[in-house]
């Protein structure tokens, strides 16, 4: 409530024009009669039309910007995570996203001259321990891009088994041109005391951890949830699997099956209502501890789902 | 002088001829006893020495070895002398590689190519004291013939290669004297360069080693480099006949440069001037054209480069393939660099031993290598090199220093020190190289690198006779010059590619060496032309 109310001064409101213009000149380009030539306002139309053009431009690629890449770092961040876990719509498509490697794994050369040189993904495991979910991952990433897959065996390991050898599948009949192929995926067996993976040299340090590369390796296929509260169950079940199931003794690895119990009990997969990275590590470290006969009634049940996907293909035969 | 005086005189004379005699005769006399101590010293001396010497024929000199009798005496080698064979008395000749006196013993170090053990003379009921010093006398170097009871020891003689046993000689002779003065001494060529800096025992440059060679080819580090390269050449040899290939052996005095006139050497032929082989490129070629489809050679190669560097030699070892293919010079790739692992794999496998050797003198790290090879594209090297900030076009031949960055970039990122570079450009290639179908820019040619150091130089041939004509058309080289090898495809000629390396080459980067001179055991570079 104001203090003091005075009544205004003048009566309603005066709707005043005010000038755009300080001073009028008249037109210089004016003919005698004061009319403007035609041919500048051609001119001057042109201009208008491209300058709108431009504008509509800028809202696109504005718009595009937003879908395609990472999240904002202004979105609010509350409202998006009591929404997400409950309200995400399943969709059939497991992974989609873009197909710019390019954006992905950034410029492999910083000078103009882009050769489309290959560009190799390079894997040292050891034999001893292979990387179930890697392979999982390369069936995956044939599926989507040109991959040129090779196996080699490094002087250092002494004998490999020939099903290691084959691990990728067979050679692709165009193998002899690198260059046609988007990625390449070199796995090379190595005596290495943890599985490591090289991709740029001179911009990457090299990602140890099976678990690590199997970040990067899905990342190629599709981003991460943008929610990060998703993005954090996710890693932390990847982390599960590989440090309790496949290393851990078998009073972790009962208690991890409970979890995965308890949680696909909630959910159809274990980050939520999609398919994602955590299904895909879970499901070869239940594999290779050879635990899955043992399982609880829900775990069973995904993974006999996780079957039907089709993508686990190559370790179900390598285990064989 | 008078009568009066005279006396006086003479008895001054006589007393100072007296006095002057005296001392004379005492001086006379001194020296005659120390003249007469000496002598009976001396017989004394002989008399002991030839009294004592009941070991005279066990010693000595030996006649020189003209064949003068067969005799059906076992020589034992050096390497097979363990403490299982302890006790037993054996004959060996071996080299006497040092000999030190102590007192009434002797010690001397017997050597046999890479071994040596401890041998000793004790003056005893077997041995006299002339024996030891005699043996204590022997000149380095020289060869022995010894008879000796293989004894064990408690400690072990951590200097030699047979550690726990060491003979006690019963007879000794000397069959081929060495000179006392050596030109080098045999540890001094063995010792690694930096221990001699730092405590002051020399070390032996690498001149005067080759001026030296036949002594310097008797040290540990060489007799391992040496048989080494022996096992590559067989391993070379046994891989690729196995794989059915057939050994030629081609002419190295030819009428024409086969690559580019300017490195030939000239040699006069009788009343004309012809060449030495460059490489057996032409001749291989032939051979394909005359239906043996898969041949090596191996063979001498001259090449009048004058180039001083560490890698580069005028006469050199090449071993070169060549083979028909199907369908994709891939194949033949394949082959090469299968032969290239098995030959490592065997290098690995059987002769850790003279590696361990030459890794005392030169320290390296071990060699790594893919099964199958890498394979990588020119493109993607070029690519590697620009990410690493080196500019250079796509169609530029990389220079020595890029591909020794490239060598270290491979390695960083596969960990390999062997590999393949596909598909070179082909304007840096020679004029028989074929063309990349989709490509006009590239050719089917290939490097293969050790260690970052070019080993082979391979492509796919042109094999079509008006292809060839355009290709040296387009490189101006004079048709007549080249006719009768243009000829030899007008006749119907399989699909062909091929590769050479160097065995020096091969050698010096597989061990980790240097300088190609010390895998080459009489070098030829323009400086050098004996021994």
């Amino acid at each position: 409530m104001p203090m003091y109310q005075v009544k205004p001064v003048s009566g309603s409101h005066v709707k005043t024009d005010l000038p755009t213009c300080m001073y009028a000149v008249p037109n210089v380009h004016a003919l005698q009669n004061g009319e403007v030539e035609p041919a500048v306002k051609a001119l001057e139309a042109r201009q208008d039309e491209i300058m709108r053009k431009l504008y509509e431009l800028k809202a696109a690629v504005e718009g595009l910007a937003k879908t395609v890449t990472t999240p904002d770092a202004d979105l609010d961040l509350t409202v998006s995570s009591s929404s997400s876990l409950s309200s995400q719509s399943p969709t059939s498509t497991t992974f989609r996203g873009t197909t710019d490697l390019d954006a992905l794994l950034g410029k492999v050369t910083i000078l103009k001259l882009d050769l489309g040189a290959l560009r190799d993904i390079v894997i040292n495991a050891n034999p001893a321990q292979p990387p179930l979910t890697l392979l999982v991952l390369h069936s995956v990433l044939c599926q989507r891009y040109r991959v040129l897959s090779t196996v080699h065996v490094h002087s250092s390991a002494s004998s490999v088994p020939p099903q290691l050898l084959s691990c990728l599948g067979p050679r692709h009949p165009d193998s002899y041109a690198r260059q046609m192929f988007q990625l390449g995926f070199t796995l090379i067996w190595k005596d290495v005391p943890k599985l490591q993976m090289k991709f740029s040299v001179q911009n990457m340090c090299p990602v140890e951890g099976e678990a690590n590369v199997a970040r990067f390796l899905f990342k190629l296929l599709s981003p991460y949830p943008s929610d990060p509260a998703v993005a954090t169950l996710v890693d932390s079940w990847v982390d599960t699997a590989f440090f309790q199931l496949a290393e851990g003794s078998s009073k972790e690895r009962a208690t991890v099956l409970r979890a995965l119990n308890a949680a696909l009990g909630r959910n159809p997969w274990l980050a939520g209502p999609e398919f994602s990275l955590a299904d895909i590590a879970c499901y070869c470290c239940v594999l290779q501890s050879a635990s899955a006969s043992s399982a609880p009634t829900n775990v069973q049940r995904w993974i006999k789902a996780c079957e039907n996907l089709g993508h686990f293909g190559p370790a179900k035969l390598y285990l064989k | 002088m008078t009568k009066e005086e005279a006396p006086g005189a003479t008895e001054e004379e006589q007393q100072a001829q007296s006095k002057k005699g005296l001392k004379k005769q005492q001086k006379e006399a001194e020296k005659a006893a120390k003249k007469a101590e000496k002598q009976a010293k001396l017989a004394a001396d002989q008399q002991s020495t030839e009294e004592e010497d009941f070991a005279k024929d066990r010693y000595g000199v030996s006649a020189m070895v003209q064949s003068q009798q067969k005799l059906d005496r076992v020589l034992v080698r050096v390497q097979d002398l363990i403490p299982e064979k302890a006790d037993q008395l054996i004959w060996l000749r071996a080299r006497v590689h040092t000999s030190r006196a102590k007192g009434k013993q002797c010690f001397l170090v017997l050597r046999q190519q890479q071994f040596n053990l401890q041998a000793l003379v004790a003056v005893g009921d077997r041995a006299s004291k002339q024996m030891v010093k005699f043996a204590a006398n022997i000149t380095k170097e020289s060869i022995v013939d010894v008879e000796a009871f293989v004894r064990t020891v408690e400690q072990k003689i951590e200097s030699c290669s047979q550690q726990d046993v060491e003979l006690h000689i019963e007879r000794i002779f000397v069959i081929s004297q060495a000179e006392p003065r050596l030109p080098l001494q045999l540890e001094d060529a063995v010792r690694p360069d930096g221990d001699g800096e730092e405590e002051g025992r020399a070390t032996v440059n690498q001149d005067t080693k080759l001026d030296n060679r036949v002594i310097d080819l008797r040290t540990t580090t060489s007799q391992a480099i040496f048989r080494l390269q022996s096992g590559v050449c067989q391993l070379f040899r046994d891989t690729l006949t196995e794989k059915g290939f057939v050994e030629i052996q081609t002419p190295k005095i030819i009428s024409a440069a086969s690559e580019g006139g300017a490195n030939v050497f000239t040699v006069s032929y009788f009343k004309t001037s012809a060449y030495l082989a460059q490489s057996p490129q032409l001749y291989k070629q032939m051979c394909i054209c005359g239906d043996f489809e898969k041949v090596f050679c191996v063979g001498p190669v001259f090449r009048a480069e004058d180039s001083n560097t560490h890698r580069h030699l005028t006469e050199f070892v090449g071993l070169d393939i060549e083979m028909a293919f199907s369908y994709h010079y891939h194949e033949v790739i394949d082959s090469i660099t299968d032969t290239m692992v098995r030959i490592f794999k065997g290098l690995r496998d059987n002769f850790q031993t003279e590696i361990q050797t030459v890794n005392k003198q030169f320290p390296s790290e071990p060699f790594k290598f893919l099964e199958p090879t890498l394979r990588l594209e020119y493109t993607e090297a070029v690519a590697m090199l620009h990410e690493a900030g080196v500019e250079m076009g796509d169609e530029e031949d990389l220079s020595t220093p890029n591909e020794k960055l490239l060598g270290r970039l491979v390695k960083e990122k596969y960990d390999t020190d062997f590999y393949v570079l596909d598909k070179y450009p082909l304007a840096v290639r020679p004029f028989y190289t074929m063309p990349d179908p989709n490509n006009p820019k590239y050719s089917n040619s290939y490097d293969m690198f050790m260690r970052g150091e070019e080993i082979l130089s391979g492509a796919q041939r042109v094999h079509d006779a008006q292809l060839l004509t355009d290709r040296a058309n387009h490189h101006q080289i004079d048709l007549e010059k080249i006719k009768a090898y243009i000829d030899s495809f007008r006749y119907g000629a399989p699909p062909h590619g091929g590769g050479g390396i160097g065995l020096e080459r091969v050698c010096m980067l597989y061990l980790g060496l240097h300088n190609i001179r010390q895998t080459s055991m009489f070098p030829r570079d323009p400086k050098r032309l004996t021994p």
